[in-house]
């Protein structure tokens, strides 16, 4: 049974500043903002010449999550930003601030992970765990469920079924705080009438709603009732996944490994932006190093973020070609990322998001090639993974070689990190 | 966690009706190298039948489709490396 856990409008409320905020106003998530060097941004507020500022700055930009009041005014997720205020002009724009929402995130991850679950981070504001493995800590599922609710200590929509699709779909309908458990012959049947919304929860299968819709297709059910190859030839990949959603079926759940986090930051006063700001960058680079939990590891991946003067917040994650400790390096890789800062800074953040090996390694006497070459392939394995995640570095192993069905000759496995 | 290598892909494939494959994904089939025909798994609930072709495409390419032939949803035309 895999549980789903989902906190609706997630970002929003985090850049709105809390739930009540949001009560009976049409506010939507603005996108993040490009200033040009020459302009400056507009003061906080929630006036009209701001939301017209904004605009200005955002180009073809689409509005993020939105509240329910601009819901009933006509604006969805999605929309471009100058429809979205034709249709509500008091819309009022929160402006994205992806640290904040980084932060409460990670703290609402980590309170499911003290009960003792893996979690499965989808998105913000969406997480999956298995609730089987709890039960010899909790006893059932209701209990667990339970547990996990007053671990999160907010309200959430909590749904469970045999898969993530099931469980989401379940988290997705539930209108009250008892969970939805979906079990047996019955929960096809009613995944059947749900709507093909439901895709827009998975990246993968997002950029189908449109064409499904002017297909005229509205259930997942009726998505069920095609054929998986006619998806297939229409949508590709996407198609079939989607198919295979709407059948019930799902990958199984791949939980995120527990990571050791080390983070910096520092207001920057009057330092908000251009040299001064590089400079408090290289403060807070000797103090990352500094630290006594990095015991003498290298970094590989880094996260740089920022709060803006002006509200919200900016994040860039930077993954080094090459593991480092070198305090001069470090900071000129991450002086180019600090130029992209949107606006001018009133704090600034470093945190490690994944280590490399132990600095100074003690070289052989003899060069010896195929060590080399060994660990020259174990970075670069390491490399690809810091950017395009675990699957990305697989081995491929002969299984049946002399075997008629070509996809049964080679398998590809997982590769040990050492 | 373990996957397969080389699964086989939908393949739009026009054919005679002798199933002889003619176009392949849009690209017009040249000539017909090789056929043959795999059975497997006879003995089971899920039997596997395919014919197998392996063509070369006007402008030079050399592709392998075959054609299921099992019964359900399965069957139709694939695009497989062999």
């Amino acid at each position: 049974m895999i549980v789903c856990v989902h906190l609706p409008r997630f970002e929003l409320v985090i850049a709105a500043g809390g739930p009540r905020a949001l009560a009976g106003r049409a506010v939507a998530l603005a996108p993040l903002p490009v200033w040009s060097r020459s302009a400056a941004p507009p003061a906080k507020s929630e006036g009209s010449a701001a939301d017209a500022a904004l605009q200005a700055a955002c180009p073809g930009g689409r509005v993020g999550e939105v509240s329910g009041a601009a819901e009933a005014r006509g604006v969805v997720r999605g929309m471009l930003l100058g429809e979205a205020l034709a249709r509500c002009p008091d819309l009022v724009l929160a402006p994205a601030d992806p640290v904040r929402v980084t932060e409460a995130w990670e703290a609402a991850i980590s309170a499911l992970e003290s009960i003792g679950a893996a979690v499965e981070p989808a998105r913000a504001g969406l997480a999956y765990f298995q609730a089987e493995d709890l039960r010899g800590l909790y006893g059932g599922d209701g209990a667990t469920i339970a547990a996990a609710r007053r671990a999160l200590g907010r309200p959430a929509r909590v749904g469970a079924g045999p898969t993530r699709f099931y469980a989401l779909a379940a988290a997705v309908a539930v209108r009250s705080r008892r969970p939805l458990v979906l079990d047996g012959k019955d929960a096809q049947r009613w995944l059947a009438r749900r709507p093909i919304g439901l895709l827009g929860f998975r990246a993968e299968t997002e950029a189908l709603l449109e064409p499904l819709d002017r297909l005229g297709v509205r259930t997942l059910g009726e998505l069920a009732r095609l054929s998986r190859g006619a998806l297939a030839d229409r949508f590709g990949r996407a198609g079939v996944l989607a198919h295979r959603l709407a059948c019930g079926e799902d990958d199984p759940l791949r939980p995120r490994r527990v990571r050791e986090r080390l983070e910096e930051t520092l207001e920057v006063g009057d330092a908000s932006s251009g040299p001064a700001l590089e400079r408090v960058l290289g403060v807070l680079v000797d103090r990352l190093l500094a630290r006594r939990e990095r015991r003498g590891r290298t970094l590989r991946a880094v996260t740089l973020s920022a709060r803006l003067l002006s509200g919200g917040g900016w994040r860039e994650r930077v993954v080094f070609r090459q593991a480092l400790c070198d305090r001069e390096r470090i900071a000129l890789a991450l002086s180019l990322r600090l130029r992209m800062l949107p606006a001018p800074a009133s704090a600034l953040g470093l945190g490690v998001e994944r280590f490399g090996p132990v600095a100074g390694e003690q070289r052989a006497l003899l060069d010896e090639a195929r060590a080399v070459r060994a660990a020259r392939l174990r970075e670069a394995v390491a490399q690809v993974r810091a950017v395009a995640g675990v699957d990305a570095a697989l081995r491929a192993v002969c299984v049946d070689v002399d075997s008629r069905v070509p996809e049964r000759r080679v398998m590809l496995a997982p590769l040990a990190d050492r | 966690m373990r996957r397969a290598l080389n699964l086989p892909r939908p393949a739009r494939v026009r054919a005679t009706a002798a199933g002889v494959p003619v176009e392949v994904d849009g690209r017009t089939v040249e000539l017909v190298r090789e056929s043959w025909m795999v059975e497997d798994r006879w003995w089971t609930e899920r039997p596997l039948r395919r014919r197998y072709w392996e063509v070369l495409s006007t402008s030079g390419r050399n592709m392998v489709v075959f054609h299921d032939l099992g019964a359900g949803a399965a069957a139709g035309w694939f695009a497989q490396g062999a």
